[in-house]
């Protein structure tokens, strides 16, 4: 059996991102899974909060919108009224409000649509693969998987190609706040609290906002009404329009969330190639595993390792006392990996099926509006890498994102032989 | 109860249904090919879409507000009987009914 979890004693602390820096403690995970499957954490940055790592409970607190709220935070930082409202997205809503927001998007991200794509994302797939392989060896991620996302991303929102490098470090600068390798303004040593009305706390949030603005009046003037940004700023039923602070939440979650989460999707997968050899030739085989190899690559690399919600009133669980107003952090990197669910669930079976993972949030009404367009980047996009190539290999080790909410391998240095 | 989900190669699936189960735990419980039911039942993913036949429409009901904009983006295009299995709720009166689940 290959084990490639990162060594910790089973009591790795949940609150410090340092602890991520080699993957997610997973020996900590299962003993919580195992023997307390709801603990709190304590945090010197903040409030402590609750752990919940059993998929089973998971799902069923992700299902109960009553009881956990997502309106007071979905990361485990605590959040003033202000700060809430500045920054929110339909992210941090609950229903019925959550519904009325995500239904103007829902269409451009539905299955019937983002099939479509497919052959748009095959000839991206084409000129990224042809060009990285030239390479021979090279860093997977910045290469491949950070590549796809991105210029799909353009296409989506209808960007220039040469503005497209500035959006994703601005998204990478929000996202994974908490890497100096990310950004200059590092949330969790940060001294000054001057950013914390912008989205995600950081001043790129601010610069995302005004080039969205630009985008719209450029686009306005052309008379172009094509792409997601126009849709979203149609008036609803009742004639309302989207306020300016959400669209620019909004705006700066797509460029955030629609990147990162595929790009480590991807970068996961090409890193269990390179681990369990059996699974290129499983791809070259074709057929049948495509069906399921999409959902299999993005369990194993669960790129939000988890989603926090507040409970809304005392509930009893695993004798335990939770109380209103406890952070509750629903651990997807735990419930990915449960033994009781997955057979042999440290290893990447491409034929994995039924496969209740909860990478997209699965069980509740927050499950990611991009799960159509993440599956069928990570699908295509292994298909044409498993046409071209004879193998994969380690070139050195990998390093992982610094960040507790994140996961991702940021560096990914393979060598890959031409079929 | 019994319930019957007709899936597009002709196949039938007939299954048990409890009362105050939906329609949607129903499929999952019997690994209906096509129904996810991603979200949870919270109208967030269209991804648990049936056609009710003309003859059960009266018992079953129709769309609510949200759930009929929902309808337009299930995988499979949009029917005149369209529901989403998540909006269903199993009762007495549903005993014997059959859907088909489109490809």
């Amino acid at each position: 059996m290959t084990v490639w979890t990162p060594a910790d004693d089973g009591h790795a602390d949940l609150s410090s991102h340092d602890t991520f820096t080699e993957g997610p403690p997973h020996n900590t995970f299962a003993r919580m899974r195992r023997e307390a499957p709801l603990e709190w954490t304590e945090w010197s940055g903040g409030k402590g909060f609750w752990n919940v790592t059993r998929n089973e409970d998971i799902l069923k607190l992700n299902r109960d919108t009553g009881l956990m709220s997502s309106a007071r935070g979905i990361r485990m930082e605590d959040q003033s009224y202000e700060e809430y409202l500045a920054r929110r997205t339909f992210q941090e809503t609950d229903p019925p409000e959550h519904m009325r927001t995500r239904i103007k998007v829902a269409k451009a991200f539905s299955a019937p649509v983002v099939a479509g794509f497919e052959d748009q994302i095959r000839k991206l797939c084409d000129e990224i693969l042809d060009q990285a392989l030239d390479l021979g060896s090279f860093d997977a991620t910045k290469a491949i998987a950070r590549q796809l996302p991105m210029r799909m991303l353009g296409q989506i929102l209808g960007t220039p190609d040469e503005d497209l490098p500035w959006l994703v470090e601005k998204g990478d600068a929000l996202i994974a706040n908490t890497d100096p390798d990310f950004t200059d303004h590092v949330l969790d040593k940060m001294e000054t609290d001057e950013y914390r009305l912008m989205p995600f706390n950081s001043p790129a949030g601010a610069e995302l906002f005004d080039y969205a603005k630009e985008l719209m009046a450029e686009k306005n003037r052309k008379g172009d009404t094509e792409g997601v940004l126009h849709l979203i700023l149609q008036p609803d039923k009742d004639g309302e329009v989207m306020p300016e602070n959400e669209f620019r939440n909004f705006f700066c979650l797509l460029v955030a969330a629609g990147n990162d989460t595929t790009r480590y999707s991807i970068a996961a997968g090409i890193q269990a190639m390179a681990h369990q050899q059996e699974l290129l030739g499983q791809m070259q085989e074709g057929g049948e595993v495509w069906k399921t190899a999409a959902d299999e690559i993005i369990r194993w690399a669960t790129p939000a390792l988890y989603f926090r919600r507040t409970a809304t009133r005392d509930f009893e669980m695993h004798d335990q006392k939770v109380k209103e107003g406890d952070k509750v952090l629903l651990w997807w990197a735990s419930g990915n990996r449960d033994e009781t669910v997955f057979d042999d669930p440290f290893r990447v079976n491409l034929f994995r099926h039924p496969n209740p993972h909860v990478s997209f949030g699965q069980g509740g009404p927050h499950v990611c509006l991009g799960m159509h367009l993440a599956r069928l980047e990570v699908r295509v996009l292994f298909q044409e890498l498993a046409k071209r190539i004879s193998k994969v290999e380690p070139a050195g080790p990998h390093r992982f994102l610094r960040s507790n909410f994140v996961g991702g391998i940021k560096e990914l240095p393979v060598t890959m032989t031409p079929a | 109860m019994k319930v019957t989900f007709e899936l597009a190669d002709g196949t039938e699936i007939k299954t048990d249904a409890g009362a105050g189960m939906t329609l949607k735990d129903v499929a999952l419980a019997a690994s209906v090919p096509n129904i996810t039911g991603d979200c949870g039942g919270n109208l967030s993913c269209a991804t648990c879409h049936v056609v009710v036949p003309e003859d059960w429409v009266e018992k079953v009901g129709g769309p609510g507000e949200i759930e009929d904009e929902m309808l337009d983006v299930t995988m499979a295009p949009r029917e005149a009987t369209s529901r989403l299995s998540c909006q269903i709720e199993i009762t007495e009166a549903l005993d014997g009914l059959r859907v088909r689940v489109p490809e």
